[in-house]
């Protein structure tokens, strides 16, 4: 009888986010057939999903290792922003790829500086990046004016939110792409390795010979880089660079995704796997409920009950074990 | 009260052929024991034998599935532990229920009806005056105003204990309580305990330092996987010989007692010279380590032993002074090259600083090997079958009983965790290894293994430096012991010198060492 009941506990801790993903599935497929399980709306969903993943798992990098990196949404916003003003800028001949490059090559630098000033000065890493964020909003505000771009984004790059390849939404790979190599990061290399020693006990990393101070430079600046990615996959889906309030919506989501993700399949550690399963569930109830025509309002509830009973799901393991 | 109404008076604390059962396993299985007013009972046993799930049933944490508990001879059923609480039972916990950033009044006051004034406001100044009564009754000169965290392990100790007798409770558990604590604060704290059990209060004493048992305790019972198979009414049957058989189960006696024999070898080549290293709490130490040695660092809790090891492991910069590491003058900056030059710390507090309680035995012990098993030096990706048979091979050597290597860490009794933090450095070829008390809170089956690894890799060639708060430990283990006090070498004690009284007794600076405890 114990027995029993034990692998029930351990069972729904491990796979109640995926069965319950598989539920909602089948729960808005029932409702709606004709317009939930067809191929055009799975692909928008995963689309809408891609680049929520795409943040997602470079902020799924930082809590491996135990930092909270809140300066995503505002690097969404500056990759977004300044891609397309740059274009814009360049005239008629735009680098495209050189200027997309540069821009995560400098989110990747203020995500570095991040961790420089978390390891080196001391500082929580929640407080400075909510710091830095503050900044970089501001820097993105004053830049640009508060004026959005609009035209004159050039094709190439706009293709990159709004094209397909071989059938497949491009944000559909990019986020598959960044998932995967981040995926072998965490799982498959001594990196990934250390990232998860020292988010379990930094102290005892330091002592087996880790440097745990950089570490944290390059788990945020995987993080920044990240985010910025989404950010311009979002402005290219949109067509515009809008200077605020574009990585405020991602955000939450983020967090509540990796969360829900560290509830998945290894209960209390987060992984790029759980994330994925996260970021799929947030994208489906959001699809579902508007499909089914349920005021937005409802979502935000729907969404916040989740990621609650997913950590109350979480805790249960860890409350048994003791 | 005279010897007669004593024997007729209800025992404080009486457990009737208690049953616990956990998810797969018995934890408890018809235990009974009994607390008279004026008893230290000690409740002995090695890690996972039993005893923190009797005293958390005791205490009201958990409920029995089956026995009796009678307190004062009437039965009670504790459904939580303020249950326990107001049935007189208090429990200080090893690593003590204080709040760090609260100061030593309120934490006396913690949990206890304040006083008050007009019926809703804190009467400070009687708080103070309580606490200060109590910390002078308990021979304490802490002022009450100090926080917490800034007292010694030692202080904050005491005043946990204080916090205990503080409610009246009739019944005192201590757990582990002097894993912090000094000698001298060791005897005070017993003559506390005695002078509280004559004024009738009775005591649970859990603690692997036997020796401290065989000091204070007036009746014992041993548990074994969960049931009781020794105990003991009278002071006079308490016999060390009988208690760690009944512990260790007979075949293991022996070993468990008898010293770690080796050849000692103190002529190697020195791997680690040390001179002249000083910081704030280290004075000019000299030394020279060789292969094949274990050599000994005693001292009093603060006297600079623990703290040398953490400067030749780069945990903190040394102010003066060399270090020789194979006779390359190595100055490190950090434990990552320190552990580069083939050097292995196992610290002191294993939860805080060594295991990763939420991984796999796996992962805490390949953790500084990886780089050892890396398919190219591009991708760095790890090499999982090189891993586990890596992990498998010293995880088979030390013995370190789990499930398997996938097990998590946490599931692992203290004993086999720390098994595995050792086994974490056998795979990286480590030279010299740092020891600073490997077998704290280590069960006595646990410890000879330990011991026995020691042994078996100085013999291989390895150095190792050992420190512990155990004195007795040196005796058995070393070949060399130098005994630290205020920051400097007090004194270097040969083979057949390395006796705990000469140990303390340098420790503590008498002037003729030869009868100093």
């Amino acid at each position: 009888m114990a027995n029993d009941r034990f692998d029930l506990v351990n069972w729904f801790a491990r796979y109640g986010t995926i069965l319950f993903l598989l539920l909602l599935v089948a729960g808005f497929s029932w409702a709606r057939p004709d317009v939930f399980p067809t191929k055009l709306n799975l692909l928008n969903v995963l689309n809408q999903a891609s680049i929520l993943l795409i943040i997602a798992s470079g902020l799924t990098v930082c809590l491996v290792m135990g930092l909270f990196d809140l300066s995503i949404a505002a690097m969404a916003t500056l990759g977004g922003y300044v891609v397309c003003k740059l274009l814009v800028d360049q005239g008629d001949d735009p680098h495209v790829w050189l200027t997309v490059a540069g821009v995560l090559l400098l989110s990747g630098v203020v995500g570095v500086l991040n961790g420089a000033l978390v390891s080196y000065l001391g500082v929580s890493a929640f407080i400075e990046t909510l710091a830095m964020g503050s900044i970089i909003t501001g820097a993105i505000l004053g830049y640009s004016e508060s004026r959005t771009v609009l035209g004159g984004i050039p094709e190439a790059f706009l293709s990159l939110g709004q094209e397909a390849t071989l059938g497949i939404p491009n944000p559909v790979i990019v986020m598959g792409g960044v998932a995967l190599l981040l995926w072998l990061l965490l799982e498959h290399t001594q990196a990934g390795r250390n990232l998860y020693a020292i988010g379990g006990n930094s102290e005892a990393a330091r002592l087996s010979g880790i440097a745990i101070k950089r570490y944290a430079l390059v788990a945020l600046g995987i993080s920044a880089a990240c985010a910025a990615l989404g950010g311009m996959v979002a402005a290219a889906n949109l067509g515009a660079g809008r200077p605020q309030g574009v990585g405020d919506t991602y955000l939450l989501n983020a967090f509540a995704a990796v969360f829900i993700g560290a509830s998945t399949l290894r209960p209390g550690q987060f992984h790029i796997l759980g994330t994925l399963v996260g970021v799929l569930l947030i994208g489906v109830i959001s699809n579902g409920l508007s499909i089914l025509g349920v005021q937005t309002f409802w979502q935000y509830i729907v969404q916040g009950v989740l990621l609650i009973a997913a950590m109350f799901g979480a805790g249960m393991v860890t409350l048994r074990r003791r | 009260m005279t010897a007669d109404s004593c024997e007729a008076a209800a025992p404080i604390l009486e457990v009737r052929g208690v049953v616990k059962d956990f998810p797969g396993q018995r934890a408890l299985d018809d235990v009974s024991l009994t607390v008279r007013a004026g008893d230290i009972h000690a409740l002995l046993g090695e890690n996972g034998a039993g005893k923190s799930t009797l005293i958390k049933i005791v205490t009201g944490v958990y409920r029995a599935d089956g026995g009796e508990i009678l307190v004062g001879g009437r039965p009670v059923q504790f459904t939580r532990p303020h249950d326990a609480q107001t049935a007189g039972i208090a429990v200080v916990h090893q690593h003590g229920n204080l709040v760090p950033n609260l100061s030593v009044q309120e934490n006396l006051a913690l949990g206890e009806a304040l006083p008050r004034r007009l019926g809703a406001f804190v009467d400070w100044p009687e708080v103070r005056r309580r606490a200060a009564d109590l910390l002078s009754r308990m021979g304490l000169s802490i002022p009450g105003g100090a926080l917490v965290s800034s007292l010694r392990p030692d202080e904050a100790a005491m005043v946990s204990i204080a916090k205990a007798i503080a409610t009246d409770a009739r019944l005192i558990i201590l757990d582990e309580p002097t894993t912090a604590l000094l000698p001298r604060e060791v005897e005070l704290l017993f003559g506390h305990m005695r002078r509280l059990a004559g004024e009738g209060h009775g005591f649970l004493y859990v603690s692997h330092r036997l020796s401290e048992i065989f000091d204070v305790a007036t009746s014992a019972t041993v548990l074994r996987d969960g049931r009781k198979v020794w105990s003991v009414g009278r002071r006079e049957d308490l016999r060390r010989e009988a208690v760690v058989a009944a512990i260790v189960g007979r075949e293991k006696s022996l070993a468990a007692e008898a010293p770690v024999s080796r050849m000692p070898r103190s002529e190697g080549p020195p791997v680690l010279e040390v001179r002249g290293l000083s910081s704030a709490r280290v004075h000019g130490a000299s030394f020279t380590l060789r292969t094949g040695e274990i050599l000994g660092l005693a001292g009093l809790p603060g006297s600079g032993a623990e703290e040398t090891l953490d400067l030749l492991f780069g945990r903190q910069a040394p102010e003066a002074g060399e270090i020789l590491v194979g006779g390359r003058s190595r100055r490190f900056a950090s434990p990552r090259e320190a552990v580069a030059a083939g050097l292995a710390l196992v610290p002191k507090d294993r939860l805080a600083e060594a295991a990763l309680g939420g991984f796999s035995v796996r992962e805490n012990v390949s953790l500084p090997s990886l780089g050892r098993l890396l398919t190219d030096p591009l991708t760095r990706f790890v090499r999982r079958g090189a891993e586990r048979e890596l992990v498998s091979g010293v995880v088979r050597r030390l013995n370190v009983r789990a499930t398997g290597i996938e097990a998590r860490m946490d599931s692992l009794s203290g004993g086999n965790q720390q098994k595995a933090v050792l086994a974490r450095w056998l795979g990286t070829g480590a030279r010299v290894y740092l020891l600073n008390s490997p077998t704290a809170a280590v069960d006595v089956g646990a410890k000879a293994e330990i011991y026995r690894l020691l042994a078996q890799l100085a013999e291989e060639g390895a150095a190792v430096l050992f420190t512990s708060t155990e004195v007795e430990e040196f005796p058995r283990l070393c070949d060399r012991v130098l005994v630290f006090r205020s920051g400097a070498i007090a004194g270097e004690l040969g083979c057949p010198d390395i006796t705990e009284a000469r140990i303390l007794g340098l420790a503590v600076g008498l002037a003729d060492s030869g009868r100093a405890a």
